[in-house]
């Protein structure tokens, strides 16, 4: 026999027992004997629909159900079972705690009030929700539009970036009158045209260690739309550290990624990847190129996954990898397990509050600026080097295709990845300056040439984009 | 309790009342100061963990008294039961707000929610005299 403890305020509906010896094999079945044995008791633990009323907490011996089976918890007959109101309150009443939906949001949602997963209440679930979304480009785009769309109360927009013409071609919650503009400005007012109600919070900033846990703390879940991986771990830290659900979304030329991290007892980003590549070693978008539909498939599943959460329907994507590639069109699956030994979320965490991200993932602008400042030459200098006519070689290491779309005229190409094997090409005493996008590739090329004995290189900061800045407007951008 | 609430402002302080319960008369004999678990501002938010509940539920057990009220305070703020408040209770038990202004003890009222967290009653609160 199991015995229940029955509170003070109850025992007028057991004839005054403090407890109750009942049978059962799990905390149901005690429970319902509980309340065949005294009826009257039953609408103070469950609701009309027969579930456990929201403030009522079940512990069997010291254990919370919620962490065990929930109602499910097997009995062997010798626990003591004990139940405990939660309680919360405060001085302010809770805006988010809004009222009932209005008679035009029942209008707008109607197609989701007729899903019987979604109904009332989980639209109600919806619009007192709130969501942060890190990021306003490829991933941000959709995930505004149709979290803004399904009637998420409340989001919350981190972003400090300024929309421009490359990136029309994948952010389609930007337009072509907006670039310039920033993008948390663009993003909101169309998210607003969408849906007049949803409050968006403007955050016009990085996310940092500084200031990470701030943001996020008001929010239920957070979306990861981020493209650089000290901000990948930044969102995975502080979301395991808040306990905030993380909807993953990575996207790279044709194929991308996405899951949920740091929800319940599921893995975080660093289960999957304890340490971030080489700097470098991962092209960015940027560098890489990504095709614009990609990210308008890995949002919308970011978004659907975060709508679920909220509404606390369906399967999510913890603990499964989702794989996309859309030259194959095919989705693939890898399943997650949380590491106990993570660093952040395991067992014993190491990490138990935000770090220094760009170490972290071996970027120190700091040493490598002395060397570089030694060695560059800029748009305006290499110009102006031209015009005089220096007996020198302009090496551009970009990619053939990338060749094909612009050049500063006089360069020879050898792209970065054969420059090793085609040394021989060059001449050892040549005065060199080398050239790529924006500057990153070149560098990494003068680095190379210098430690194959190179005496005269140096490296052109800005790139072919910097050349059109300053130089000549004529050179097309991409 | 009063003791606890000014000693705790500018936050929200919360606790548990042991006493005993006469036919309709509660009397609290006894004021448990509890952690307030609410992870953010506490000025106007608080929370009580499960199991700090549950252990002064046990203590009242063994020495022969009951858990029958849950007291909190607002600082700098009348002592009325706000929706937050209503939302997170439990019919169970009464619930004591202290009113706390500048730090010093203003007034009290005493609440009993009903089961669908939908009203409150007040109810009539005596002090005892010293």
């Amino acid at each position: 026999m199991a015995k229940i403890l029955i509170p003070t305020a109850l025992r007028q509906f057991t004839e005054q027992s403090d407890s109750v010896e009942v049978t059962g094999a799990t905390v149901s079945d005690a429970l319902d004997a509980l309340t065949a044995q005294y009826p009257n008791i039953k609408k103070n633990l469950f609701n009309d629909q027969g579930k456990l009323r929201s403030f009522v907490n079940v512990y069997v011996n010291d254990e919370d159900i919620r962490y065990l089976d929930k109602t499910d918890t097997k009995l062997t007959g010798t626990e003591t079972i004990s139940i405990v109101p939660s309680i919360a309150g405060g001085a302010t009443a809770v805006e988010e705690q809004a009222p009932a939906l209005t008679n035009d949001e029942i209008a707008r949602f109607s197609r989701h009030l007729i899903l019987p997963e979604v109904g009332m209440e989980g639209q109600t679930k919806l619009k007192n929700a709130k969501v942060a979304m890190i990021g306003a480009g490829g991933l941000g785009a959709p995930l505004g539009l149709y979290l803004a769309a399904a009637g998420v109360g409340r989001i919350g927009l981190v972003d400090f970036d300024v929309v421009d013409v490359s990136n029309l071609q994948r952010q389609v919650i930007h337009g072509t009158r907006d670039i310039g503009r920033k993008k948390l400005d663009s993003a909101a007012d169309r998210m607003h045209d969408i849906n007049p109600n949803v409050r968006i919070d403007k955050f016009d900033t990085g996310l940092t260690s500084e200031n990470a846990l701030e943001i996020l703390r008001d929010y239920d879940v957070v979306v990861d739309g981020t493209d650089n991986f000290p901000t990948r771990y930044l969102v995975n830290d502080a979301c395991v550290i808040l306990k905030k659900p993380n909807v993953y979304g990575s996207i790279f030329r044709f194929e991308g990624q996405a899951t949920v991290f740091a929800y319940e007892d599921g893995p975080c980003y660093r289960c999957l990847y304890p340490e971030p590549p080489p700097p470098g070693l991962v092209p960015s978008c940027a560098e890489g190129g990504v095709l614009g539909i990609l990210p308008g498939i890995i949002g919308v599943i970011q978004a659907t996954e975060a709508v679920k959460i909220i509404l606390g329907i369906g399967e999510t994507l913890k603990g499964r990898l989702l794989l996309y590639d859309a030259l194959g069109m095919k989705f693939r699956e890898l399943k997650l397990r949380r590491d106990k030994d993570c660093p952040v979320c395991g067992d014993h965490p190491t990490v138990t509050k935000l770090i220094d991200y760009q170490q972290f993932c071996g970027i120190t602008p700091m040493s490598s600026e002395p060397m570089a400042a030694s060695g560059v030459i800029d748009a305006v200098e290499l110009k102006q080097k031209i015009d005089r006519g220096d007996k020198f070689v302009l090496l551009d290491v970009r990619e053939p295709h990338e060749y094909q779309i612009a050049r500063i005229p006089g360069s020879i190409l050898i792209p970065l990845g054969d420059l090793p094997k085609r040394l021989n090409e060059l001449d050892k005493d040549a005065d060199i300056v080398a050239q790529c996008k924006s500057g990153g590739r070149s560098q990494k090329a003068v680095d190379l040439l210098k430690q194959n004995g190179f005496q005269h290189v140096r490296n052109m900061t800005g790139g072919i984009t910097a050349w059109s800045d300053k130089v000549d407007p004529t050179v097309p951008k991409y | 309790m009063v003791l606890h609430a000014e000693q705790i402002y500018p936050s929200e302080c919360c606790g548990a009342m042991l006493g005993r319960i006469h036919g309709k008369t509660k009397l609290v004999t006894e004021a448990v100061p509890l952690e307030n678990a609410f992870a953010g501002q506490q000025h106007d938010r608080y929370e009580l963990r499960p199991e700090d509940l549950l252990a002064a539920d046990k203590a009242a057990r063994t020495r022969g008294l009951d858990l029958i009220g849950i007291f909190h305070s607002h600082p700098d703020c009348d002592a009325y039961f706000s929706e937050t408040d209503l939302k997170n209770s439990c019919p169970w038990y009464s619930f004591v707000v202290l009113s706390i202004q500048n730090g010093k003890f203003n007034h009290a009222n005493s609440f009993l929610p009903d089961l669908d967290q939908t009203a409150a009653e007040p109810e009539e609160m005596k002090w005892p005299k010293s």
